[in-house]
């Protein structure tokens, strides 16, 4: 038992050892942004739909949810179509520039909860 | 992201079956579910032979569960790829590149790289030793090892989506 009580904590302090560094998630909670404009390109996959908004002179990438939760929530490939125009509340990512997390969107005036 | 990635890697990624496996509704999640109740067998198996290399002395059923249990661990283990390189498939250019994602790899490798060992220089011997015998020491070595490294796999595939 001892050596499995061993094998527990060799893991932990690796698995510790690595994340210290980075910490824990890459979208900054602190920092909400609205992200708001026509949709230019739009993938409706798993495992999270994406589409990107021309704002300004940026180029934001959108992560959305899963196509079975968008569906449920009724945020179907339909409303997040090309063209449509978006406003989408969330989180910037800490690693790639010009994405974000959606907390939730609004499309044609009716919200959507992405989580 | 995407340049990042070697050019074998972003075919995958753009290849008909990836693209299959995105747009579907179904496949990305059932290889997601797959790939955990897989990895429960295969954590399971690995647990039963790897307790049995760090017991202190040899018992009378070691060698028969040993190998009943490997059969699952190989079964799972299959499992576990095909259901994994459907996962990394559909996000090959990221994944190919995540930190994380590269030293599940190289624990894997170094995880099957013991097992191999133990079965080519080790595994009959200990099956010989008499009832009682005590177990030799690098032989549980070879047991903590694998089922830390096996334990670090799984801690880092449950990461990979926060780097």
């Amino acid at each position: 038992m001892n050596k499995t009580a061993a094998a527990f904590a060799v893991c932990t302090f690796l698995t510790g050892a690595a994340m210290a560094h980075h910490g824990w998630g890459s979208y900054d909670a602190a920092n909400p942004v609205t992200v708001a404009g026509a949709i230019v390109t739009s993938k409706f996959e798993n495992p999270h739909a994406t589409v990107t908004v021309q704002q300004a002179d940026k180029t934001w990438t959108i992560i959305l949810a899963p196509t079975s939760r968008m569906n449920s929530r009724g945020a179907s490939a339909k409303v997040v179509a090309i063209g449509n125009n978006i406003s989408a509340y969330g989180y910037p990512s800490t690693v790639v520039k010009e994405e974000m997390r959606a907390e939730r969107i609004t499309v044609d005036g009716k919200i959507y909860e992405m989580r | 992201m995407v340049d990042a990635a070697p050019a074998i890697f972003v075919a995958l990624e753009q290849s008909g079956f990836s693209a299959a496996v995105r747009q579907s509704a179904w496949i990305y999640p059932a290889a997601n579910i797959g790939h955990i109740l897989a990895l429960a067998v295969f954590a399971g198996a690995v647990a039963i032979m790897d307790m049995g290399l760090m017991a202190d002395a040899r018992t009378s059923d070691f060698a028969a569960r040993f190998v009943r249990a490997r059969a699952f661990a190989i079964a799972a283990f299959l499992a576990l790829i095909i259901t994994g390189f459907m996962l990394f498939a559909a996000e090959a250019s990221h994944l190919a590149i995540n930190p994380v994602f590269q030293v599940k790899l190289l624990l894997i490798a170094a995880a099957l790289a013991n097992a191999v060992l133990y079965e080519v220089f080790a595994r009959r011997t200990v099956a010989k030793l008499p009832l009682g015998a005590a177990v030799p020491v690098r032989v549980k070595i070879a047991g903590v090892l694998s089922l830390s490294i096996w334990i670090c796999v799984a801690a880092c595939g449950r990461s990979i989506a926060y780097f």
